[in-house]
């Protein structure tokens, strides 16, 4: 691989770059950074195409998709738009659904804001992390849950949720909003 | 949320980029004009990215990532040097008509500014028309009420009298007129007033019947401007009216 930037090979050998020093990089065209990046969070960015589409091959053109907007257009991130790991993987989900309903984007990346700091999830905590978020997906009453994953892996509006589980439109919009408030409450935020 | 419940369920929908229609537009609406909603759909933006977390599972199949360096490699990132670069004669084009779109934007927003401030001068001056008015219909509506009480207050025990007070603004011709312990006509006959110019002949000012107690008003009657009054009468005329007296005056006044 070539490499076109100093930047990341100048940095000592045992420290972890943060990811905006590694997106800074690729902005100065660094390839090693990109795949480091890649080694991060490819991993949340499949598993939500996959969840969305529940086709592996589709899920991998979505996770292409992604990392080459990021590899051409590096600026569409930057650290006021929250955590790189929360931002890839709400794009994730985006893209997933506008394929899956054979649209074209109707966000762009540089729209994407996630008001979860890049502190959230890094190194070791990541783990710790997301069987917070399943213990609380877990706890939550059934119908709550399931409004949730509704609206966000299947991108159905209140409406389609309504229709589709025979709910009042009030207690489907209340179910999500508690739904997400229950996360905001386990990680204190 | 600072009192906007009302916005918290479709806040969170809208976070979830599944609200639709009216109800994207009402909510984009509010958050243009409220911190506080802003600052909770951050917030909410938050929870989604957790909720997206939750999706966490398999690694991609290694082809993924060799497919994917393999597109960057073939894909260099190109770092502009334009200043080692002479401009291209075309690239004078491009930047005139950059400055001329810059120039052109700045005075729409100019423009747009000055515009903004009239229609806030408008809306101010139709605020304050809007409650001249009220207050004018208010006015008029309690002078002319039937349920009008009118009050006469006289001096010591003198019994009341049958009296009016006209009150007269010759250069916009505008007469309020109000009597009071005025007696009751037969059905057809008819109070007229009369505006008895310095020069010539009674001009009819308005006809009335006074309301079970007496009491009647006559507002704003069609009168020209610029008629300098000499003096008020009244006169009991056939109900239609009349064109000039055809009585005596039963009550006649002079400025006061």
């Amino acid at each position: 691989m070539r490499r076109r930037d100093k930047g990341l090979s100048s940095a000592a050998p045992n420290v972890v770059p943060a990811d905006v020093t590694l997106v800074s990089a690729i902005r100065s065209g660094d390839e090693r950074a990109m795949a480091q990046l890649y080694e991060r969070y490819s991993g949340i960015v499949y598993s939500v195409a996959l969840r969305v589409l529940g086709d592996t091959g589709a899920a991998e053109d979505i996770l292409q998709e992604i990392f080459m907007q990021l590899w051409r257009n590096p600026d569409g991130f930057d650290v006021s738009r929250g955590s790189l790991p929360g931002w890839l993987a709400v794009i994730a989900r985006n893209r997933a659904i506008d394929s899956f309903r054979k649209r074209r984007p109707e966000v762009e990346m540089t729209e994407v804001v996630v008001g979860i700091g890049p502190d959230m999830v890094r190194g070791i905590e990541w783990n710790r992390t997301l069987d917070k978020i399943r213990g609380v997906l877990g706890s939550i009453p059934a119908p709550q849950r399931s409004a949730l994953e509704l609206s966000f892996f299947e991108g159905l509006t209140h409406t389609e949720i309504a229709e589709k589980t025979g709910e009042p439109l009030g207690t489907v919009k209340t179910r999500i909003r508690a739904g997400l408030l229950a996360l905001r409450k386990a990680f204190n935020r | 949320m600072n009192g906007h419940e009302q916005f918290a369920d479709d806040l969170a929908l809208y976070a979830m980029g599944t609200l639709e229609g009216d109800e994207r537009l009402r909510v984009e609406g509010h958050l243009q004009e409220c911190p506080a909603c802003r600052v909770e759909l951050e917030k909410f933006r938050g929870d989604v990215a957790l909720l997206a977390f939750s999706a966490s599972g398999p690694r991609p199949p290694a082809r993924s990532r060799e497919r994917l360096l393999a597109a960057i490699a073939k894909e260099p990132r190109r770092i502009e040097t334009r200043a080692s670069r002479p401009m291209a004669w075309w690239r004078a084009f491009e930047w005139a008509g950059a400055v001329a779109v810059v120039v052109m934007v700045l005075l729409l927003v100019r423009q747009n500014n000055d515009l903004q401030r009239r229609v806030a001068d408008l809306q101010s001056s139709s605020a304050r028309q809007q409650q001249q008015l009220l207050q004018a219909k208010q006015l008029v509506g309690t002078l002319t009420s039937a349920d009008a009480e009118h009050y006469v207050l006289v001096a010591g025990k003198s019994p009341p009298q049958p009296q009016g007070r006209a009150i007269y603004v010759p250069s916009s011709g505008t007469l309020v007129f109000l009597a009071s312990n005025l007696p009751q006509l037969p059905p057809q006959k008819i109070y007229e007033l009369w505006l008895i110019p310095t020069k010539g002949t009674p001009i009819p000012a308005g006809l009335f019947r006074p309301n079970p107690q007496g009491s009647a008003a006559v507002v704003k009657p069609p009168l020209p401007a610029g008629i300098e009054a000499k003096t008020f009468a009244i006169t009991v005329e056939p109900e239609a009216g009349s064109a000039a007296p055809t009585s005596q005056p039963i009550m006649v006044g002079s400025r006061g």
